[in-house]
């Protein structure tokens, strides 16, 4: 039984040491995150507050919509609405096009990963940079990134070193990150500069004055969106907020829960365009009012992208972002992927890749309850992974007849010494067995137990 | 999406917003602002964590000695290069020697070789070392971005403790600039093996003069 996980888990971490290596960095953002939060007296407060402002605005979303329509259109922006991935594209393109742009600084955006704008606009000969330095190097490195703020967190100083010597002529065996990142910025200036339309996400859309806000810590999304005449913000329906001040209560927790600082380098709140400048608003559906949909999932849109529930996932640190296949990884990303776009079938698998430890729900700042969404997607997969599906099926019909199930017991108590020799001969077991002990066998089943100490009680 | 074709925008938007509104049942209320957690407002407190997100705070002076020693500062700092104030600050500063007015006409590449900018600051605040920079005080936004050293001119009676309450302290037109943007030291990534770097994009280094 392996699901397409495993396979792609070993491509990316290939062996022990990088998968140590990995969990020990993404671990560290944990424990940062853990001090910032212990830090704030009224941390649990806020994530209270936080899930609460984002249940009204789910649940009021298309007044919001049409309240922060009114007001960006009134401060000078124009909006567009794009119901899936391709719509998004399209739009993007037919703006870039009236305008003869072919020269575009992206910021980072898990939405347009997600809506595959970079290869859209590149196969249609745009020039499409991105401008976050770990988005830079997975973009030069023609890979998705692995984390949803550390896009390249897989990968070593080393293996940078060697791509920005082959991309950027960095002198060969360079990989002090001080000197490489001046390569890039070096090389990205030079981009920003030339740039003709700047594309970025937002981290909030505010309905009550029709304001972006963007945060960074590099400062890219302010460069790219100050510097070219044109900017198009690519938003997803589920980033709206009531007001400005709320925006106070999920700016407060976003920095802490990713990487315990107490607030990003830059958080921009814009409203309208600069004067001469253009300001495009997409919003994107793209699966989410499937989500809005189903009272039992909706929670699931209160997400912030903050990445602290990928930081404490024991699969996500083991196996790496880039095992999930889908553009957001670790258990948001697993309840994420059934939803959105055209999920595949291998997307569904991706609940089963969790140990429903909830580790999840005690960090997600905005209290979703990560492990019985996981818990839910599985219940209703109409795709179980095959082998599981053929294993659930026997156990079922064997569950299903208590002398079968008595003999079956038995049989495997006298068998135990033999499973763990077995399992690590090959098929199946072998997958399984790679990272597991076989647990002692206790010697007697529970039943045999119980009858024992029930006859022991009854004795005089 | 289907084969038909591309959806018209206002097609596109009703399609949206129809499945929306079957969804939404606008019961869920608001929760009401969340009350400000009471937390120190001091310079100091400021200072301290502006000091660990890796800017630099500047002992508080008089008002009246402001010009020289900004000027001063920055002129140390640009060692020859260019040195531009927004115009709040310029005015603050009272046209001092070397030092250049952005013009609000200028293009913004227009800033790409400065060497420090000079900006007047609206409202710091002490739990995350942020300081608040209007669209009013600041129009030329990409100079904050472009100049290789910032340094931030803060009227220490305008430091409050939380962000909350720094939401509420903006002035009422403070959107009408078109940003409004917070800074929390100096431009930085740790994208490559978690090792912090200054100066990513933006500004290498960020102080904050305090003004009494």
């Amino acid at each position: 039984m392996t699901l397409a996980l495993d396979d792609r888990a070993r491509t990316t971490l290939p062996d022990e040491t990088s998968r140590q290596r990995h969990d020990a960095a993404v671990w560290q953002l944990r424990a940062k995150r853990d001090a910032a939060a212990a830090a704030v007296p009224d941390f649990e407060a806020l994530r209270e507050r936080a899930a609460a402002i984002k249940d009204h605005a789910l649940d009021h979303l298309d007044v919001l919509l049409e309240c922060f329509e009114e007001r960006a259109v009134g401060a000078g922006a124009q909006v567009h609405w794009a119901p899936d991935a391709r719509a998004l594209c399209e739009t993007v393109e037919s703006l870039l096009r009236a305008r003869d742009v072919t020269r575009i600084v992206k910021s980072k955006s898990m939405l347009t990963e997600e809506c595959g704008l970079n290869p859209w606009l590149e196969a249609r000969g745009f020039d499409v940079v991105d401008t976050d330095l770990g988005e830079r190097i997975v973009q030069l490195g023609h890979e998705a990134p692995s984390h949803l703020i550390i896009p390249a967190i897989h990968r070593t100083r080393g293996e940078i070193g060697a791509l920005f010597h082959r991309e950027m002529g960095t002198p060969a065996g360079e990989s002090d990150p001080e000197r490489l990142m001046a390569a890039a910025r070096r090389d990205l200036r030079a981009r920003f500069l030339a740039a003709e339309a700047g594309i970025s996400g937002a981290n909030f859309a505010v309905a009550e004055t029709g304001s972006l806000v963007l945060v960074t810590n590099e400062g890219n999304a302010d460069l790219g969106t100050a510097l070219p005449p044109i900017h198009i913000a690519c938003v997803g329906i589920e980033k709206l907020i009531p007001r400005l001040d709320d925006a106070a209560v999920f700016l407060r927790l976003l920095a802490r829960s990713a990487t315990g600082q107490p607030i990003s380098a830059y958080t921009t709140v814009l409203t309208g365009p600069r004067p001469g400048a253009e300001l495009h608003i997409v919003f994107v559906d793209n699966g989410r009012s499937r989500l809005l949909a189903d009272p039992d999932r909706r929670r699931v849109l209160r997400c912030i992208r903050c990445g602290a529930c990928l930081n404490t996932c024991p699969v996500y640190r083991r196996a790496g972002g880039h095992a999930y296949g889908t553009p957001v990884a670790g258990p948001i990303g697993s309840v994420l992927a059934p939803a959105i776009g055209i999920p595949s079938d291998d997307a569904r698998t991706l609940p089963y890749a969790s140990s429903l430890c909830g580790s999840c729900t005690a960090v997600c700042p905005v209290r979703i309850d990560l492990h019985d969404q996981l818990l839910a997607w599985r219940r209703d997969a109409p795709a179980l992974p095959p082998g599981l599906a053929r294993a659930a099926r026997v156990a079922a019909a064997v569950m299903a007849r208590p002398r079968l199930w008595r003999a079956a017991t038995r049989a495997a108590r006298l068998a135990w010494p033999l499973l763990g020799v077995a399992a690590h001969v090959g098929g199946p077991a072998a997958a399984w067995a790679a990272a597991r002990e076989l647990p002692l066998h206790p010697g007697a089943s529970f039943r045999d137990r119980w009858r024992r100490r029930v006859a022991g009680k009854a004795a005089p | 999406m289907s084969g038909g074709g591309r959806a018209a925008g206002s097609n596109a938007r009703e399609q949206m917003l129809h499945a929306i509104r079957a969804s939404v049942s606008r019961v869920a209320p608001h929760p009401g602002a969340h009350p400000a957690p009471s937390l120190d407002a001091s310079w100091t407190s400021f200072a301290a964590v502006l000091a660990s997100v890796g800017g630099e705070p500047h002992a508080p002076v008089p008002r009246q000695e402001l010009p020289g020693f900004a000027v001063e500062r920055a002129r140390s700092w640009a060692a020859g290069g260019r040195i531009v104030a927004e115009p709040s600050a310029a005015a603050l500063l009272g046209g001092a020697a070397g030092v250049e007015t952005a013009a609000a006409t200028a293009s913004p590449s227009e800033f790409a070789d400065v060497a420090v900018a000079i900006v007047r600051g609206e409202l710091g605040v002490a739990e995350c070392g942020a300081v608040a920079v209007l669209g009013s005080d600041a129009p030329q936004r990409a100079l904050l971005f472009l100049a290789e050293r910032v340094l931030l001119l803060l009227d220490t009676s305008r430091i409050v403790g939380d962000l909350h309450s720094a939401f509420r302290a903006l002035p009422p037109d403070a959107r009408a600039g078109h940003h409004v943007t917070w800074i929390s030291g100096p431009s930085k990534t740790a994208d490559i093996e978690q090792t912090l770097v200054f100066g990513a994009h933006g500004p290498r280094a960020l102080a904050v003069l305090g003004v009494t």
